[in-house]
């Protein structure tokens, strides 16, 4: 979330979609409706009538996998309409800067596309530059040059009626959608798994931020963009790096190519230097110096060209890659599409660790129906852990806040807290090397590893908050980490530096005054970074540095005391620094250019005019975040799709989107002549992700005890099945058996001319547990976003008939 | 002196989590049972002796537009109660703060509560030969808490206070829903004497399955107030043929309201 939870009762219309919060994230709905109550409007956008459609003012249903068209349509309305905020345009966006010009985009292909590779060169997909190494900026939006003119041209194809024919969502409907968000001020746009699970994912999110910058919801209360995290603590688990290619904070991991500290500066730019090395400070203690690169060779290093992201892994796995596999709180044989090769791949295993509350799925494998054990040498060990009441530690939540609490009771039985799991394997592990003089070894035997004997939670907090290591105190708060010079400071995840200092342990404070009257709680846990509660909120202000909403306040310039104050804490540089700086000018300081970017364009900031004398590479401040399929997002097809890209045929899928074929025999693709049908699956607001807690609680189980499809009166009377009866689904992956759930929730889409059926199945069932039952991801394909890795588990071909 | 209490379920807030349905059972020590789904996103069917509060769905889709209506099922805890009045046994009372308690010592399991009360609410566990139902979480009540289903709900569709307080916020709410749902209305305002859990409905009652006019059954009135307090004296036939009748009519399932039992719960959504 750029924002939070309880400043969603700011917004004046919301715009969710790509979420259920009903029932994906139900406390959403207590904000929600207290903003409804105060007028404001809901926004659906669904491939079903959802509990949180239910609450709708204006609802649409979607054909899966196409919200791009759509966003589009209204990308292209509010340029077309002037709409478009200008003073936030021009003063927070790159919409005035230059793009080179041999950037093109033609027949759904932007320049640069290499067809062998499948990979984009992203070389003209940046500024133009002047001899300063900086953008050359034009006065006027409408230079032809300016990305404000590009993403004009770019749009202009996406009209209404075309979206409409892609979409599903009647032309009118779009329009009124477009009227209903661009005219309320702020206004919320809330997504989930809904709008990350596509090969296009990314690229969804991004027509988000494009949509607020162009109308200045960035920065505001009640406005941004609002990723609604997973229950157990997915915005902590991401901060400490789940994610393939980061460290904890969201450092970029070391790639094969970065032999020294060094060459992963040049890479990375100067602003990584300080927390890489405080990282090391905060793993490898003394034994990390300047005079040994920090340690920088103990890191493991990726290797890009791989980029095993968690549905790849299961690949390798089948592939013979890997001997061991630790599963912590994971229900991979449940949760990864098509299921088959976590199967086939976990047999592949010398051994294979499951930690969880229940003996889940993945846990017993070898005992699903169909499986010869006899036929399988993996070992599997189940370590039985204690439930979240059941231990201390931190879990921070969406909107970043980083929450201590205690345990409730003490664990169960002979279950334990992970971390002491993983203390006790780690100092096994330790012993075993004890003496070993091998430099491969030396990580392990160097690394700082020092949460006591039972090893303590507040003791990886402090060590995530990290130390000034001159003294050995905590840092009271990020200003002084970032004051320090490189090397004398560790942090175990620098964006959360402060948050449990010399001020205390400030993720336990309960204190819930408001008494700003925005939901800031400033006083409540700790929110990272440096406890702002709204990100980029310099840009609530006009150029000025003062608020443009007077009833929603987050900081503003103090001319008499020379400083950023407010209700919030201020997100700029540095807080001395008034709008007649630089510095104080800048809304978006984790970009190059410091603004918000309609076009994601190749660009270093800071790079050296002349060579360095020594002859290496020149080191560039901060480079930008890029994108592997384009600078701007383009609708393409799913996958499998029931239809071709209208656009562009041609190239109707996305062009780099990564699609998993090792293993040929199962993981196949089907036509829409043999698989006419669109799934989509989903969680419902009974179960929680593959169920692996959930149905085991007889209570849920009572609530939602079946799996079943979802699909509209007239595919019901095609097939021949009444409400309830048992069907059959299948792809050209697997096949289910469940219960048919006949409903006028989901609609006949006329689609491109044609009649497209939606079919809508929940995926947290398993063969084990107190409530079994079918799993989904028996149909669903292994097709990912070729930047993070996700799964398109939002859309795949699929029929059905009577079981 | 205690006053009187009221809860609102504001249906145009509930989404349908069914977290009241979790947090009663856990309260009030209620096991799961067994079952499947009844239609829509509806797995409990109707109330029984373990399940004293549920949630109906009802989908409603005329003119291209989709309505998905949710209800929190539970006792009414009406000020004129039909099964204080059918109960037999002198089990059902009265609290002055609006609920309508069983003492489970007195219940002998006669089911003339579950027969006579208009909405089905009270069910005779044929085990253990006792009437259960929703207590209103009395005991949190009377211990300054709210109801444990009030507490869990997260969208702020169920809301305990004071009565009269409580009454002037539900019609200020209810104006401001009938600007988009026109036939949204208040249901237990003046039902059954008034109840103590008052409905703010968005469409007519019957859709949601519930009687339009809900009435205490005329029979009662002459068992209850008529015979009874002269078959207390003396137990003489003409009491004896009551107790026959509306046993009769239990058979028959008339007691239930005749709308309801014609259209209930399953053709709501069509209607």
């Amino acid at each position: 979330m750029t924002n939070s939870w309880p400043d969603l009762q700011n917004a004046q219309a919301f715009l969710i979609a790509g979420s259920n919060c009903a029932e994906a994230h139900p406390i959403a709905m207590r904000w929600i409706m207290k903003a409804k109550e105060k007028g404001a409007k809901i926004i659906v956008v669904d491939p079903r009538f959802t509990r949180t459609a239910s609450k709708a003012d204006l609802f649409a249903q979607i054909r899966p996998g196409t919200d791009i068209a759509y966003l589009g349509a209204i990308i292209n309305y509010i340029i077309e309409k002037k709409l478009y905020d200008k003073d936030y345009v021009f003063n927070y966006t790159n919409a005035l800067f230059k793009i080179s010009k041999d950037y093109k985009f033609e027949a759904g292909l932007f320049s640069g596309y290499d067809s062998k590779t499948k990979k984009y060169s992203t070389d003209s997909l940046s500024y133009q530059l002047g001899p300063d190494n900086k953008p050359i900026k034009t006065e006027s939006l409408e230079d032809p040059d300016s990305v404000f003119s590009k993403l004009k041209e770019h749009y202009s194809r996406y009209t209404f009626e075309t979206a409409e024919k892609i979409s599903g969502i009647p032309a009118a409907k779009i329009k009124e959608i477009a009227d209903v968000f661009c005219s309320a001020k702020p206004a919320s746009i809330l997504y989930a798994l809904g709008m990350t699970q596509h090969t296009t994912g990314v690229q969804g999110i991004r027509c988000y931020a494009i949509i607020q910058l162009l109308l200045g919801n960035i920065g505001k209360a009640g406005g941004g963009i609002n990723a609604l995290r997973g229950e157990p603590n997915v915005q902590g688990s991401t901060d400490m790096a789940n994610l393939v290619s980061n460290l904890p904070g969201y450092l970029p991991v070391p790639v094969n190519t970065d032999k020294d500290l060094r060459s992963y500066v040049v890479r990375n730019g100067s602003v990584q230097e300080k927390p890489i090395v405080a990282q090391l400070k905060a793993w490898f203690g003394e034994h990390a110096t300047k005079e040994n690169d920090y340690c920088f060779n103990y890191l493991p290093k990726t290797n890009p060209a791989v980029n095993a992201t968690m549905v790849r892994v299961f690949e390798l796995m089948y592939q013979g890659q890997f001997k061991l596999c630790i599963n912590f709180g994971s229900n991979s044989l449940v949760s990864i599409p098509n299921r088959q090769m976590v199967r086939m791949g976990l047999a592949k295993l010398d051994m294979l660790v499951v930690s969880d509350v229940f003996e889940v799925e993945t846990a017993q494998f070898w005992r699903e129906p169909g499986v010869k054990p006899e036929e399988i040498k993996t070992e599997v060990i189940f370590l039985p852990a204690a439930f979240v009441y059941e231990k201390d530690g931190s879990m921070t939540n969406s909107g970043r806040w980083i929450q201590w609490k205690d345990a409730a009771v003490k664990p169960y039985a002979e279950t334990k807290p992970d971390l002491d799991m993983l203390d006790a394997i780690f100092k096994r592990v330790r012993k075993l090397y004890a003496g070993s003089t091998d430099p491969k070894d030396a990580p392990i035997l160097n690394a700082r590893w020092d949460y006591g004997e039972h090893p303590s939670p507040l003791k990886v907090l402090q060590e995530l908050n990290g130390y000034d290591e001159t003294t050995g105190k905590l840092l009271p708060t990020l200003a002084d980490y970032l004051k320090a010079p490189v090397g004398t400071v560790s942090t175990g995840c620098w964006i959360y530096a402060g948050c449990t200092g010399a001020n205390g342990n400030l993720t336990a404070r309960r204190n819930n005054a408001d008494p700003s009257g925005l939901g800031l709680y400033k006083e409540w846990s700790f929110a990272w970074p440096a406890n702002i509660r709204i990100l980029y909120n310099r840009a609530s202000c006009d150029i000025n540095g003062q608020p443009v909403d007077p009833n929603r306040k987050l900081i503003w310039w103090d001319p008499v005391k020379q400083i950023w104050d407010g209700n919030d804490g201020a997100d700029v540089p540095d807080k001395t620094k008034g709008p007649d700086t630089q510095d104080g000018r800048i809304a978006f300081r984790m970009n190059p250019e410091g603004l918000g970017r309609l076009f994601a364009a190749k660009y270093t900031s800071g790079l050296p005019t002349t060579p360095p004398a020594d002859g290496l590479p020149p080191i560039g401040i901060r480079p930008a975040g890029l994108l592997v399929d384009g600078p701007m997002p383009e609708f393409y097809e799913p996958i499998e799709s029931p239809t071709s890209n209208l656009l562009h045929p041609q190239v109707s899928q996305s062009p780099v989107a990564t699609v998993l074929s090792a293993i040929p025999e199962i993981q196949k693709h089907g036509k829409a002549e043999n698989f006419p049908y669109v799934l989509t699956t989903y969680a419902v607001v009974e179960h929680f992700c593959a169920g692996g807690i959930t149905r085991n609680i007889p209570w849920l189980n009572e609530l939602m005890p079946e799996p079943f499809a979802e699909i509209s009166k007239n595919l019901a009377n095609k097939i021949g099945v009444k409400d309830g009866d048992k069907v059959e689904v299948f792809s050209a992956r697997g096949k289910v058996v469940v219960r048919s759930l006949v409903t006028d929730r989901i609609q006949t889409l006329k689609i491109n001319g044609k009649d497209t059926e939606t079919i809508g199945m929940p995926w947290s069932w398993g063969f084990a547990g107190l409530s079994s039952g079918a799993s989904t991801n028996d149909l669903t394909i292994a097709a990912l976003d070729p930047g993070a890795g996700t799964p398109e588990y939002k859309c795949c071909l699929v029929n059905i008939r009577r079981a | 002196m205690t006053t009187r209490k009221m809860v609102l379920i504001d249906t145009s807030k509930c989404t349908g989590c069914k977290a009241c349905s979790v947090a009663c059972k856990e309260w009030n020590q209620l096991p799961a049972e067994k079952t499947q789904l009844v239609m829509s996103y509806q797995s409990q069917k109707d109330f029984t002796p373990k399940t004293w509060t549920y949630v109906t769905f009802t989908e409603k889709y005329e003119n291209n537009k989709m309505n998905w209506l949710m209800r929190k099922a539970q006792c009414f805890h009406c000020a004129d109660p039909a099964c204080v009045k059918a109960c037999s046994s002198n089990a059902i009372s009265k609290t002055e703060s609006g609920y309508s308690v069983i003492d489970q010592n007195k219940c002998i399991g006669c089911g003339y509560c579950e027969a006579n009360c208009p909405f089905g609410v009270p069910k005779v566990d044929q085990v253990k030969k006792k009437s259960f139902k929703c207590e209103g979480c009395i005991d949190r009540v009377e211990n300054n808490l709210k109801p444990a289903c009030v507490k869990t709900c997260q969208p702020g569709a169920l809301e305990f206070g004071e009565r009269e307080a409580l009454l002037t916020k539900a019609k200020k709410r209810l104006a401001e829903v009938q600007k988009t749902h026109p036939k949204a209305m208040l249901y237990g305002l003046n039902e059954m004497g008034g109840t103590t859990y008052i409905y703010l409905l968005l469409d007519r009652p019957e859709v949601y399955g519930l009687p339009a006019n809900p009435q205490i059954p005329a029979s009662l009135f002459l068992w209850k107030d008529v015979i009874r307090p002269v078959g207390s004296v003396a137990f003489g036939g003409a009491a004896a043929a009551v107790v026959v009748g509306v046993l009769a009519n239990v058979m028959r399932g008339a007691y239930r309201s005749k709308e309801e039992g014609e259209t209930g719960h399953r053709k709501g959504g069509e209607s």
